[in-house]
């Protein structure tokens, strides 16, 4: 059952990566990240073909797979989101847009790697035994990353200027502009982290159990739903829900068996927003916000 | 021709998806990623009673319509208190678990094997067998539920669908009960979805859960957004065009390894382009807003 737990626990902080970055784009551009789940795919399949197919050293690989990860969140936003919100768009229409823009990649990425998992680490690894659990060289270091990244991350929120930003375009966009903060900046640079966030999770997992081609799309629901489960508008907590996302999937599937994965996911999100639409810890919106 | 017949079949079946899914997309204007659940429900429920039970088409496939519209009636519920953005999230929640459901739950759906050997509809004597006479069955029924959803949208009630898509608060001051139209709007839909459902399980002869996946509910509604939501003509198109779209592409020598691919980049990139400079869709009414 501790193994269990602790299986869990590595796979709830690589979901915690990932749900920060949804979290942060979702908080301060407003748009449900349905491409966040693209990226997610695109990242892996970069180191991929950087590392596997081309035989590049792996540090190499792992920057370039990055950046090409972080550049592409960019550009989604920049040709996407940005005109969108220009035309003061509404969320379904961005959440829309978002879906076609995740259909269109992750079709790219198929087309051009096959729809197969793909194995980036072979061999088995030998475990560590720490007391009575055993765990891999990879699932150490999903744990470590996770923490590492979650505090730099809570504290460029807290004491950079352009977390300062973030929080302040998160917290009041009109009033944000109107002081002067560069509103366009800050999205693109929420971004960029949204989509490091996204690249570092996604190859995390990747190297402990491959890619799979359409793991975008569980990607993409895990962290909405940590998001939701914490309440949307906040930064930090959603880590809080992706490891208990994935402390919880792990559980289920000891007790039933592993088709039942996603489903545990699904009903969380369902009881969590039926209970309290705005969250655990949300504030209920109005009416006219709706 | 039979070939003429087989596109005659699938624009048939997907008009009537598409016209379902509109109820509650571009009337009720909340976007529901699940049709293609209610879809597979229908068609599920139909096979497995007429393979496995031995009930005649009719009898089956009144079970599957009323089963699948109990499930949509008791989703409702939960279903309507999420708008926007909450609401496509959960309904795709819905979509995922009715997916697993039927790959998973072997003793009931045959999971991955699917179900074979779905006899053709029957009434009486009548057996609907030859394409030709498959092709204007389901183009009969494409057109009476047309015309049924295109009535049911030019009453009273599609009028205050819209009023209570276009501004909640002035309905709810009307005396309006928002939640009971959303729930009706969402009921309707899914129920309409069980009869395209039906037709394709006897058409096909079998069914496996692969066909009623996310991506096929992704379908559905790029369908309505293509096309155009919020009026009868924009679905009607959609449904034309996206049906034809891929049977264009084989003509023009696209290997059928990428065919797939191909066809689900050109429909993201119309997706994202459309809801850039025409929300509405090509001749639709609604533009999400």
């Amino acid at each position: 059952m501790l193994q269990i737990l602790v299986f869990g626990a590595c796979k709830g902080s690589v979901y915690a990566l990932v749900a920060l970055g949804f979290g942060l784009i979702f908080t301060t551009t407003r748009v449900f990240h349905f491409a966040h789940g693209a990226i997610y795919v695109l990242a892996s399949f970069m180191l991929y073909l950087f590392a596997r197919q081309l035989q590049w050293p792996f540090t190499a690989a792992l920057v370039l797979a990055v950046s090409i990860a972080v550049l592409v969140g960019m550009i989604i936003e920049l040709v996407v989101y940005r005109p969108l919100k220009r035309k003061g768009a509404s969320g379904v229409v961005m959440m829309i847009s978002s879906l076609g823009v995740y259909i269109v990649i992750v079709n790219l990425l198929t087309m051009c790697f096959g729809n197969e998992t793909k194995i980036l680490h072979e061999g088995a690894e030998r475990g560590i035994a720490i007391g009575p659990i055993t765990l891999t060289h990879i699932q150490v270091w999903q744990c470590l990353a996770a923490v590492g990244l979650t505090t730099l991350y809570a504290l460029f929120l807290r004491f950079t200027a352009l977390g300062r930003t973030c929080r302040a375009v998160a917290d009041n966009l009109t009033l944000a502009s109107v002081l002067g903060v560069r509103v366009d900046a800050t999205r693109l640079t929420a971004c960029a982290i949204g989509a490091f966030l996204a690249a570092a999770g996604s190859i995390l997992l990747a190297l402990d159990v491959g890619i799979d081609p359409q793991g975008g799309f569980g990607a993409f629901m895990v962290s909405a739903v940590a998001c939701i489960l914490v309440g949307l508008n906040r930064f930090v907590a959603p880590a809080l829900g992706g490891l208990l996302l994935g402390l919880l999937q792990s559980v289920a599937v000891w007790w039933t068996s592993a088709q039942w994965e996603t489903v545990v996911v699904f009903i969380v999100l369902i009881l969590a927003l039926w209970v309290r639409p705005s969250g655990l810890w949300g504030v209920v919106s109005r009416v006219e916000e709706q | 021709m039979n070939y003429l017949f087989h596109i005659i079949v699938l624009i048939g079946l997907y008009v009537m998806l598409s016209q379902s899914l509109n109820i509650v997309m571009g009337y009720g204007g909340l976007v529901s990623v699940c049709q293609a659940a209610f879809y597979g429900l229908g068609a599920y429920t139909c096979a497995l009673l007429m393979v496995f039970a031995g009930w005649s088409f009719l009898t089956a496939s009144a079970a599957a319509i009323a089963v699948t519209g109990a499930v949509a009636f008791f989703l409702s519920f939960p279903a309507v208190r999420f708008r926007d953005d909450f609401f496509m999230l959960a309904t795709l929640g819905f979509q995922m678990i009715v997916f697993t459901v039927l790959y998973n739950w072997v003793d009931l759906t045959r999971g991955a094997y699917g179900v074979a050997g779905i006899p053709r509809p029957s009434a009486g004597d009548v057996t609907v067998e030859a394409p030709w006479a498959y092709a204007l069955l389901v183009a009969c029924v494409a057109c009476v539920l047309v015309f049924t959803v295109h009535r049911i949208l030019s009453s009273a009630y599609g009028r205050t669908l819209r009023a209570v898509r276009d501004d909640q608060l002035a309905a709810q001051s009307l005396g309006k009960n928002v939640d009971r139209f959303r729930r009706s709007a969402f009921t309707i839909a899914g129920t309409l979805a069980a009869i395209p459902g039906v037709l394709f399980a006897c058409y096909a002869t079998y069914i496996d859960p692969t066909s009623f996946t996310i991506e096929e509910s992704v379908f559905i509604l790029s369908i309505v957004i293509i096309g155009g939501a919020g009026n009868i003509r924009g679905p009607l198109l959609g449904a034309v065009l996206m049906v034809l779209l891929p049977e264009g592409l084989r003509f023009v020598q696209i290997p059928d390894s990428v065919a797939a691919n191909v066809r689900q980049i050109i429909y993201g990139l119309l997706i994202v382009v459309l809801m850039n400079i025409r929300p509405q869709g090509i001749a639709g009414k609604y533009a999400f807003d």
